[in-house]
């Protein structure tokens, strides 16, 4: 691991902390790549959890006949709002990008 | 989940999917500190066998961590309980951040209601030492008016759904034994947080005056919150642990839950000074606590040189360094220390020390 620049420490000193975004693998980008996977997977998780939950409450509930998710289109306003938390995603994954410290060379 | 219980005991989240994704990071952390990975036990055998090879255990901790992290499987762990720690707060802090205006009302409209009482010095200094993001909780315990509410948040996932009724904290508190007269008339609960020790003893000894302190205002608050809507009569005010300001011999029980290893070392023995003088002749003073250097398994030792550094935990090597028996000893405290639960590898990673004043 690379050893990162300390965070603040206090008047009583102690063991010195790291700061932001340390790099414990042999490259940052091997660092940012697992942050990614990580989230991905969590991301993941807590779409199927709401898919599984919603469908089903619609199936205890007799709202819709098996398939129709399948067949159905949003409107205007929904699709709008879809996209947004389309990009919503992408950040929330993808920001991990912006941790990869622009100065870092790769180990061999 | 309604969209808007900010009247909950623990408020919920702002979405749903905030709860789905902390569900995962439980899940998660369970899965990499536990046998899911099984980082832990593999790491050890390393370890232990090099010891063999070497023909001398650990002692140096710089040794240990060179040996350690030339190891891939080291430098993932290391990543991924870093990254665990990150996602949480950050979803967490998101999530609680977006419904602030409601959950800064709510802990005002319980400021000062009963049962039980809120004392917050206006003119209180929170010392330095405090200063610090305690396990990367950002804003630490007192820089954000809802640290409390997100300290017990990170705590629900931190115990992985095993504390979501205080269950923990009830069983410690169970496990406490009282002065051998039995007589419980005040307990004090030493940086109490938000008060989940201090609900258990008053449950425990209902006829007991019982009073939480700590450094932190917001975590009080969501203390004396947490109480009065329990309907539990507690006083929480803010106080030093090791400047109490309370009258000598004053307590039956003075309890401590895992506090020392966030003190640095002076304020460690002050603590404990403060607590033989506060705690009445026969009185007992119960620690929660880390286990000790000398007994730890080389992952555990590992494990606390990492979160020192990596989980905003900076006096907790000098803690775990320390004889805290022998501290205890010569403030006047006769206990008797047990490690709580083994693990493989090694001994737990808490004890308790029950002391007795003399």
């Amino acid at each position: 691991m690379s050893e990162v620049a300390s965070a603040p420490q206090t008047p009583e000193g102690g063991t010195p902390i790291i700061g932001p975004d340390p790099i414990y693998l042999r490259d940052p980008l091997l660092d940012a790549t697992v942050r990614m996977v990580v989230e991905l997977t969590a991301q993941m998780w807590v779409e199927r959890e709401r898919r599984m939950s919603l469908e089903a409450r619609l199936t205890e509930a007799g709202v819709l006949p098996a398939g129709a998710a399948d067949r159905w289109q949003p409107s205007a306003e929904l699709a709008a709002r879809l996209k947004q938390e389309r990009d919503r995603l992408v950040d929330d994954v993808f920001k991990e990008l912006r941790r990869i410290p622009a100065t870092a060379v790769s180990q061999d | 989940m309604s969209p808007t219980a900010t009247t909950a005991v623990l408020p919920d989240l702002a979405r749903r999917d905030d709860a789905a994704y902390l569900d995962f990071v439980e899940g998660f952390r369970e899965y990499i500190l536990g046998k899911g990975a099984d980082f832990e036990d593999r790491l050890d055998a390393q370890a232990r066998a090099e010891a063999g090879r070497r023909g001398q255990a650990w002692t140096d901790l710089e040794e240990l961590r060179a040996y350690l992290q030339r190891f891939p499987l080291t430098q993932m762990r290391d990543r991924l309980v870093r990254t665990q720690q990150e996602m949480k707060w950050h979803r967490l802090a998101r999530s609680y951040s977006d419904r602030r205006k409601e959950l800064e009302a709510e802990l005002a409209r319980w400021d000062n209601q009963g049962p039980g009482k809120l004392l917050l010095d206006p003119a209180f200094k929170v010392p330095d030492y405090a200063n610090v993001e305690f396990h990367l909780q950002p804003g630490g315990y007192y820089h954000d008016a809802l640290s409390g509410f997100l300290y017990h948040y990170g705590t629900k996932v931190f115990f992985r759904g095993g504390n979501d009724q205080d269950e923990l904290h009830g069983a410690l508190v169970g496990r406490a034994p009282p002065p051998a007269d039995g007589k419980v008339r005040r307990v004090l609960d030493m940086a109490c947080s938000v008060g989940q020790s201090s609900t258990a003893f008053k449950r425990r000894y209902p006829q007991a005056e019982v009073i939480g302190i700590d450094y932190a205002a917001p975590m009080l608050r969501v203390a004396h919150r947490r109480a009065a809507m329990a309907g539990l009569d507690v006083t929480f005010a803010q106080r030093l642990v090791e400047k109490t300001g309370f009258p000598d011999a004053h307590f039956d029980i003075t309890f401590a839950f895992i506090v020392f290893h966030e003190l640095p070392l002076r304020i460690i023995h002050e603590t404990v000074r403060e607590a033989a003088r506060i705690t009445r002749p026969g009185g007992r003073f119960i620690v929660f606590d880390f286990t000790e250097s000398a007994i730890k398994s080389p992952y555990q030792l590992y494990h606390r040189w990492f979160d020192a550094r990596h989980n905003g935990e900076p006096y907790s090597q000098d803690f775990c360094d320390c004889n805290l028996d022998a501290v205890l000893a010569n403030n006047g405290f006769s206990a008797d220390a047990d490690v709580m639960a083994q693990r493989s590898g090694g001994a737990g990673y808490v004890k308790h020390w029950f002391a007795t004043r003399v």
